[in-house]
């Protein structure tokens, strides 16, 4: 039923239509085309759609829109505007795990321009929100709409890199997750410039700002559009030969997102997935009250400030270093690295503050490997599904997988800011609560690790078998004419 | 026949390159300088100019 036509333009009927711009067809790389300007295409899009991670930049100034320096009474509140942040994050999940199939049919190109569409129309309905002061526009465009456009865009091109790369997948798809990670350097410092570029007495710029930034992302993510190609079919790399000696994890036969989707490595990759970004979210969302804490009277506010800003400097290294690691060392052995490093250097970290050996170099040297460990599950992962179910639906299975990030990021934050509160209502003071909290993220991982272990190769029951399964882009359209 | 192969030139890559590592270098260079913080001195914060 799927290959059937239910109706034949006249063109169609003589054999004239035209692809449009935006179809596969239209991407397929010309013969000589540089695999090496792919990348460049999937960092376009997935710096803009990071931005997300700097949202915090618009918080204060969104609860000023009606006092300009100050919060008015009728101004919005910090607790209705974190909503933005949470909604977005929660749709990214969301559109990533609907639409991927959508997007295995319809090819990289129209995914991203819709991620474009819908990511430069939040920030416009978000404008409306502003000028307006009605917040439900704020949540409709960059929560739900923006959000749709984080989804689409983070997964878009991940099967088309892989498909670039065989010989390397991880580290192509490091560029672009590590592009994500980057995408928030250039969105807090634009953020802030345009504010003040735009401030003035009776505006906070929070409006203009968003205006500008929606056509500049679009406008760059067009770019990305516009240079995306997918391989022609049999395309590999010059002088590179698929090796002939069977890997254990690395399937040569392809699963479907629906299939992969009920055998347990996919859950078992979502454990892993889920704890590792849990323990990650716990030592980023309290870096700079730990820091200050843990070192009282050494780090100041600012100083804290400046450790936030070089963790996310380690988290985006750890998406490209590790990823492109994994080529070489084998994606579960990565993530057995990831899962006994972390476990051990988070019991380490509280040992290193103000009580203890009082190294400030030691704590910060341990928070960044922790948090390039954080960014490296993150970027290493697509890679991994790529091993364990072929590249036939790898962006739509990553798009299901991106669920456990929607969960960690419920889990993580609720999970620190519970316990170290627990801690302190019996007693325990600020710094020594840490150190509980850091115990159980050391077990979480400890659970990420026995998942891992349990991963084995995905068994033929669940390969596709004939051509005649396939309904995807890899193959030449099965049609019965 | 074996099909024309035109190769895409290293000026094109070098630019399509150049046109997502400007912003990214940018950024970089932001936050490296905000992270800068973490090694002053205590002491040189909040004073009174």
């Amino acid at each position: 039923m799927r290959d059937s036509i239910p109706y034949l333009t006249p063109q169609e009927h003589l054999g004239k239509v035209e692809p449009s711009l935006l179809d596969r067809e239209r991407s397929i790389a010309p013969p000589g085309y540089s695999r090496w300007l792919v990348p460049p295409a999937a960092l376009a899009i997935h710096l803009c759609i990071g931005q997300v991670y700097s949202f915090s930049v618009f918080k204060i100034p969104l609860t000023q829109l009606l006092g300009v320096n100050k919060s008015l009474p009728s101004d919005w509140k910090q607790t209705q505007v974190a909503w933005i942040f949470s909604l977005a994050i929660v749709m990214l999940g969301l559109s990533a795990a609907v639409f991927g199939r959508w997007l295995e049919k319809a090819g990289p190109r129209k995914a991203m321009f819709a991620a474009a569409v819908c990511f430069a129309l939040g920030f416009y309905v978000s404008y409306l929100g502003v000028v307006t002061h009605q917040l439900w526009l704020i949540y409709v465009g960059f929560g739900v709409i923006g959000g749709t456009g984080l989804g689409l865009g983070y997964i878009s091109p991940v099967s088309t890199l892989i498909k670039w790369f065989p010989d390397r997948p991880g580290l192509a798809t490091g560029m672009a997750i590590m592009g994500f990670g980057g995408g928030a350097l250039i969105g807090s410092p634009l953020g802030i410039q345009l504010m003040t570029h735009f401030r003035s007495t009776q505006d906070t710029g929070v409006g203009k700002t968003f205006l500008v930034m929606g056509t500049l992302y679009f406008l760059l993510m067009m770019f990305g559009v516009f240079t995306i190609r997918v391989p022609r079919k049999d395309w590999k790399p010059d002088n590179w030969t698929p090796s002939v000696k069977p890997q254990a994890f690395v399937t040569t036969h392809k699963v479907d997102v629906d299939t992969a989707f009920r055998t347990k490595q996919f859950w078992l990759l979502w454990i892993v997935l889920c704890t590792n970004v849990t323990a990650g979210i716990g030592i980023l969302e309290q870096a700079s009250p730990m820091i200050q804490e843990l070192f009282k009277g050494t780090i100041v506010p600012v100083a804290a400030g400046g450790f936030v800003g070089l963790l996310s400097l380690f988290n985006m290294a750890g998406r490209f270093l590790w990823s492109t690691a994994s080529d070489y060392i084998g994606r579960k052995q990565t993530y057995y690295v990831f899962f006994v490093l972390g476990a051990v250097l988070y019991l380490v970290l509280p040992r290193t503050g103000g009580d203890h050996l009082n190294s400030v170099i030691l704590f910060v040297c341990i928070a960044a490997i922790l948090i390039s460990v954080y960014g490296g599950g993150f970027a290493t992962i697509p890679a991994y599904l790529r091993d364990l179910f072929g590249t036939y639906h790898v962006s739509a299975i990553h798009g299901r997988l991106l669920t456990a990030w929607s969960v960690a990021g419920v889990l993580g934050p609720v999970l620190v800011n519970y316990m170290r509160d627990y801690q302190l209502q019996h007693g325990v003071d600020s710094a020594g609560a840490y150190q509980t909290v850091l115990v159980v993220m050391s077990g979480l991982l400890m659970v990420g690790f026995t998942a891992n272990l349990l991963v084995r190769p995905v068994e033929q029951k669940y390969w596709l078998r004939s051509a005649s399964e396939y309904t995807g882009p890899d193959l030449e359209p099965q049609r019965s004419h | 026949m074996g099909e024309s192969k035109k190769k895409s030139s290293m000026v094109l890559i070098f630019l399509a390159w150049l046109v997502v590592g400007v912003p990214f270098a940018w950024g970089v260079y932001h936050t490296l300088l905000n992270s800068m913080e973490l090694f002053r001195p205590a002491q040189t914060h909040g004073g009174p100019k």
